[in-house]
């Protein structure tokens, strides 16, 4: 019945010296100390609570013994839940004890120094994004949230919301899990099939201009970013497709009223592939350096999203500076991804990345790969590209205050060093 | 434990007169058996005849008529049977009420509980522990639900002196237990008790004369809070929820006079928004009218100064606290710009409506996660202008970060100094449990074309200030220009759970576990203010949104929200309804309705001009919400909690089947107006085991990984930010 039982306090007071306790006072006394010990949890709990933990912790019963004035236990600090063990004493009576290795001190002093625990750090990602959870690896799987309960029931419930965020246990499932009237998918049928229709300059102009003015297109952004992302992937041979997918792109981030910001990070696939795509379009239809112009745009489009939303993400602008690094350093990539790159990085950054990225490469690129280019008179028109955007990216330098004069004296040797200008 | 003769108590201890029966001392040889003692009165009944003693021997006959031949006493009344009485009569009480008619039963479960505690206390106090205990266990499983830590709380009382020192035996001993019950069904059981007086009903009657407060409204009369369809409608497995004028603080429900003759009538609120300083005004005023030549505004927009205009205007006079009452210190450039940004983003922002249609407003929630902090972290805190994060923790110290990977520098800083993003507070010595930042508005910085225009205005927004709370019983004010500590604040004398800064600045507000809610101005080091009333720890603090008014929640025992009027120090409303403990407030800024969640999983929102109960939301999982915030329209309401999970609601009340607001007094609001409908009654029967039931109310709910959601907020442009750790 009780977990402190009287057989407990004759114990104890023979261990202090006192040989024989009256049996009613052994009960009472027993009885007062199991009291006393609940009191002393129940203060426990309120510190558990406070610390938003759903464990106690030895601190929690120190921290009430001290709210009780009753002097703490030490040497039972510890962050970690404390180990218990068992041992039978006998049929039926199980004894518990804290376990407790023994230290040798010797050993202890030499041993080496015990790892530094990681530090403290946090890591922001998007939880919902207009009502829905987008399904990236920091959010639960569906199988993770199998056991609880999130979605409403009862006829008060709305079963259209449930399968908007995607944990429909509701039998009815609506084919489209985004509500849109009639009118909205009209409307994006018809503005998606103008926008690519090449035989009525009209109709383009006359839906980009809509999609860079409308007001009340909120609802339709995700699909217009899948549309472009399935448009690039399935067409990269076709410069027409992609020069259209970047300019409905471009129409939506002109427009005022939209709220980007959480749809960049799927646009900027779209984007970087027209930038660094290893081949856009076919040399054969549209000669060999029609597909500058694309990166060019597609360029300046990273431009305008670094301007806007650069601030909204921290991560943004590493991650694309990284993925552009890297397309510029790799060799085996065709001209044409460099040039990308390299537009990409001083458009993206600012003088600061071109003297810390490109600058320190640029000898080698020269040596490895531009000087061969220049001599091989099909890659030759191309090379020159390249070349042109990396003056650009260099002339930032000049222009940027960042850059000490004397340094730019520097830079600039250096280059004419290496022989580009 | 051997077993004794079964009349005698256990403990050999006690007033002799407490028994009430006669010990086994009086009947010498019992133990050998009736056969004896019987022989023995006949013995001596014929020794007397004998003698001729003939009144004497009337006398013997007389006198045992009561005993058994074993000599034991024949109990007629169950008050006779000592400790067992209590059992005896709460099994009768609990047996009828469970057969008597369902359109009573409801009402009359309500009576159980405070029974069941009084019997109990009053055997402990009457010195029969182990028939205590018996009658504890017997009985204490029905209420685990509802009242899971009272029970908790009472269980291992067993000795009188206890009841002495125990807190919550004292809050139900020198309080009456509120209860209400419509008359017919109160008369009824009063007949019962009485018919059935000799089986434990005096018992039963002297508790409820002694330790409860029954009122006896008229069913007619009250009209929809007890009517009979609303009965009817709350037969549907609500029976562990208490009415709102229930419980142990006698009171009138949403009044926070708690005399029992006090008048229904509530004080009158000031709820409207604190009226702007004069100079403020024009200043703010003339700014904005830059702003419109710089920028016309868009077609179909209102100009910054209509807009402004707009917010002044609408503003009834008569409801709003006075600016002389409550004294803030002369606004600077800083407020100015902070006014201009507020008038702006109410204009520009993304308006989050209510739930219009069915489908409720897409919510934007983002998540920072923290990692690698073994559950050491207590509290997270974003400050208003959404570029630091502050975190205290259970060692005692506080870390700040800057969302934007800035570097925090302070003036003070040695050269040789590495700035990072993050900087430690030091200075408490025991965890710290709340943090509040001074408040301010991002003001972003001015962009011509898109470009941003490098200057040092950008970081001017930050907040200047820091408020920690811990469990050494201080709360500190931190600079965070220095990264220094500035004042310790010492007065509580008990850990302090939480402190918050009031909407304008210069005040604060702490919560203790000595049972006070402090006012503390940050130029002066003692509190200006003592809010007392609370019987157990004040949990966590919130402000009106105009300064004039702080909400207090209570913990075990005493779980009430309190709402005090901070220049006369009094309380103006208190509210009861919740079984657990308040874990989180807060107050909509359109300053009418206030939200308070326990750590049951339960949501609550009340009305404050009328005091009453507007609705409750389940959803959470048990253990704690720890979060709670308003969209800038009020229009909706999004968590935290413990099961990780960040849920948004629906404030709307609900409406019942006739259209009208159900929820205004009585017991707690239904799931759902038509919950007679066959279809919720089944999911919710079918799901009362899994003790989780999502209410309609919710609009959604987004699932964390692992992750103990501490804390949620919205901005000003209506995205919620929310803070948790990863615990894998």
């Amino acid at each position: 019945m009780s977990v402190w039982n009287p057989e407990n306090v004759i114990d104890v007071a023979e261990s202090i010296g006192i040989a024989s306790l009256p049996r009613d006072v052994v009960e009472h006394l027993a009885r007062d100390v199991e009291y006393r010990m609940a009191q002393v949890l129940e203060e426990a709990l309120k510190f558990m609570r406070h610390s938003k933990r759903t464990t106690l912790t030895t601190q929690d019963i120190s921290q009430a013994l001290r709210l009780l004035e009753v002097e703490p236990l030490y040497g039972y600090e510890s962050t970690r839940p404390l180990r218990f063990g068992e041992a039978s004493i006998g049929p039926g009576q199980p004894l518990f004890y804290v376990e407790d290795e023994e230290v040798d001190f010797e050993k202890l002093i030499n041993a080496p120094l015990p790892k530094v625990p990681r530090e403290v750090s946090f890591t922001a990602h998007w939880l919902a994004v207009e009502g829905v959870q987008p399904t990236i690896p920091q959010n639960p799987t569906q199988a993770d949230q199998r056991n609880q309960e999130l979605s409403a029931k009862g006829p008060g419930a709305n079963s259209t919301l449930a399968a908007m965020s995607g944990n429909d246990n509701v039998s009815v499932k609506p084919l489209v899990k985004h509500v849109l009237s009639k009118e909205l998918q009209l409307y994006f049928e018809r503005t998606c099939s103008a926008i690519f229709e090449e035989s009525n300059e009209e109709y383009r102009i006359a839906a980009l201009a809509s999609l860079r003015t409308d007001p009340g297109l909120h609802q339709l952004v995700p699909y217009f970013v899948q549309f472009v992302a399935d448009k690039v992937t399935h067409n990269l041979s076709t410069l027409y497709i992609l020069t259209q997918s970047m300019l409905l792109i471009s129409a939506l981030l002109d427009n005022e009223s939209l709220y980007l910001a959480p749809y960049i990070p799927s646009l900027i696939p779209s984007v970087l592939t027209c930038l660094v795509g290893k081949r856009l379009g076919s040399p054969s239809q549209d000669g060999p350096t029609s597909h500058f112009a694309l990166r060019d745009f597609a360029a300046s489009l990273l431009a305008i999203i670094m301007r806007k939303y650069a601030s909204t993400s921290t991560t943004l602008k590493p991650r694309i500076a990284r993925s552009c690094l890297k397309h510029f350093l790799d060799s085996h990539k065709p001209l044409g991804t460099h040039y990308g790159a390299i537009l990409g990085l001083t458009m993206v950054a600012d003088a600061e990345s071109v003297l810390s990225l490109i600058l320190p490469n640029l000898r080698a690129y020269n040596d490895g790969i531009l000087q061969d280019a220049m001599k091989d008179d099909g890659k030759r028109e191309q090379a020159e590209h390249v070349l042109d955007a990396i003056l650009k990216g260099l002339k930032l330098l000049d222009a940027d205050e960042l850059v000490e004069d004397s340094l730019g004296d520097v830079v600039w040797a250096k280059v004419g060093e290496i022989g580009l200008v | 434990m051997a077993q004794q003769p079964p009349p005698s108590r256990t403990a050999s201890a006690g007033p002799p007169s407490a028994g009430g029966m006669n010990a086994p001392a009086t009947t010498p040889g019992g133990g050998q058996g009736g056969n004896s003692n019987q022989n023995l009165n006949q013995i001596v009944l014929e020794y007397l005849a004998k003698k001729g003693y003939s009144r004497t021997e009337a006398m013997l006959r007389k006198e045992s008529a009561h005993t058994d031949p074993n000599g034991n006493l024949i109990t007629s009344r169950v008050e006779e049977t000592g400790g067992k009485m209590y059992r005896t009569s709460f099994a009768l009480l609990q047996n009828w009420i469970d057969n008597s008619l369902d359109i009573y039963k409801p009402e009359l479960q309500r009576i159980l509980w405070p029974v069941f505690v009084h019997a109990f206390l009053n055997l402990i106090g009457d010195f029969y522990p182990r028939e205590g205990r018996e009658f504890f266990d017997l009985f204490s499983e029905m209420f685990q639900n509802e009242h899971k830590d009272d029970v908790r709380a009472l269980a291992p009382i067993t000795e009188p002196e206890h009841l002495q020192q125990n807190e919550l035996t004292q809050l139900y001993r020198i309080n009456k237990y509120r209860l209400t019950i419509s008359r017919l069904a109160f008369t009824n059981l009063i007949l019962f008790l009485e018919d059935h007086e000799k089986e434990g009903g005096t018992v039963i009657v002297n508790l409820i004369q002694t330790f409860l407060d029954v009122r006896t409204p008229d069913r007619q009369a009250n009209g929809g809070s007890r009517g009979l369809q609303r009965l009817l409608a709350d037969r549907n497995g609500e029976r562990d929820y208490p009415a709102e004028d229930e419980g142990i603080p006698g009171h009138n429900p949403g009044s926070a006079n708690l005399s029992i003759n006090a008048p229904t009538v509530l004080s009158k609120l000031a709820l409207g928004p604190m009226p702007m300083e004069p100079d403020l005004m024009e200043d703010v005023k003339a700014e904005l009218q830059d702003l419109d030549g710089v920028r016309p505004p868009a077609a179909g927009q209102n100009s910054l100064v209509d807009e402004f205009e707009q917010r002044i205007k609408h503003e009834p006079m008569d409801d709003v606290p006075s600016r002389e009452a409550l004294p803030f210190p002369p606004s600077t450039a800083r407020d100015v710009a902070m006014e201009v940004q507020k008038v702006k983003e109410n204009r520009d922002r993304f308006r989050v409506e209510g739930r219009t249609g069915g489908v409720g407003p897409g919510i934007s929630v983002t998540m920072f996660t923290f990692h690698n902090t073994f559950d050491s972290m207590n509290c997270i805190e974003f400050s208003g202008d959404n570029t630091l994060v502050a975190v205290g923790t259970a060692e005692s110290y506080i870390r700040v970060w800057s969302l934007d990977n800035r570097a925090l520098t302070s003036p003070a800083d040695p050269p040789s100094f590495q700035p990072s993003s993050s900087r430690r507070l030091v200075g408490h010595s025991g965890p710290v449990y709340a943090l509040s930042f001074s408040p301010t508005v991002a003001v972003p910085p001015v962009q011509v074309n898109g470009f941003t225009l490098a200057t040092n205005t950008a970081y001017e927004s930050q907040p200047r200030y820091l408020l920690s709370s811990s469990a050494d019983s201080t709360i500190r004010l931190w600079s965070l220009d220095t990264w220094t500590n500035l004042v310790v604040y010492r007065g509580h004398q008990s850990p302090v759970w939480d402190v918050r800064f009031c909407p304008h600045g210069h005040y604060f507000v702490s919560a203790s576990a000595d049972r006070t809610a402090r006012l503390w101005s940050t130029p002066q080091i003692g509190p200006l203010r003592l809010f007392t009333g609370h019987d157990s720890d004040v949990e966590t603090v919130a402000w009106h949104p105009n300064g004039a008014y702080v909400f207090t929640g209570g913990g075990n025992g005493d779980r009430t929200v309190r709402m005090w009027d901070i220049v006369r120090g009094t309380s103006v409303r208190i509210f009861t309804g919740h079984v657990g403990n308040v874990t989180a407030l807060a107050c909509a800024p359109n300053g009418h309705v206030v939200a308070s969640a326990d750590d049951r999983g339960e949501i609550i929102l009340w009305s404050l001009p009328t005091g009453r109960l507007i609705k409750r939301m389940r959803g959470h999982g048990r253990g704690g919400i720890w979060s709670l915030d308003w969209s800038v329209e009020s229009s909706v309401l999004v968590s935290g909690g413990a099961d990780g999970t960040v849920r948004v609601w629906d404030v709307q009340p609900n409406k019942d089947s006739n259209g009208k607001v159900v929820g205004e007094g009585g017991a707690g609001t239904k799931i759902d107006g038509s919950a007679t409908n066959g279809a919720v009654t089944k999911t919710v029967t079918g799901k009362a085991k899994k003790d989780v039931i999502v209410s309609p109310d919710q609009i959604s709910a987004f699932p964390t990984k692992k992750s103990p959601v501490y804390k949620v907020k919205f901005t000003l442009m209506n995205l919620v930010m929310a803070g948790g750790a990863y615990l894998p």
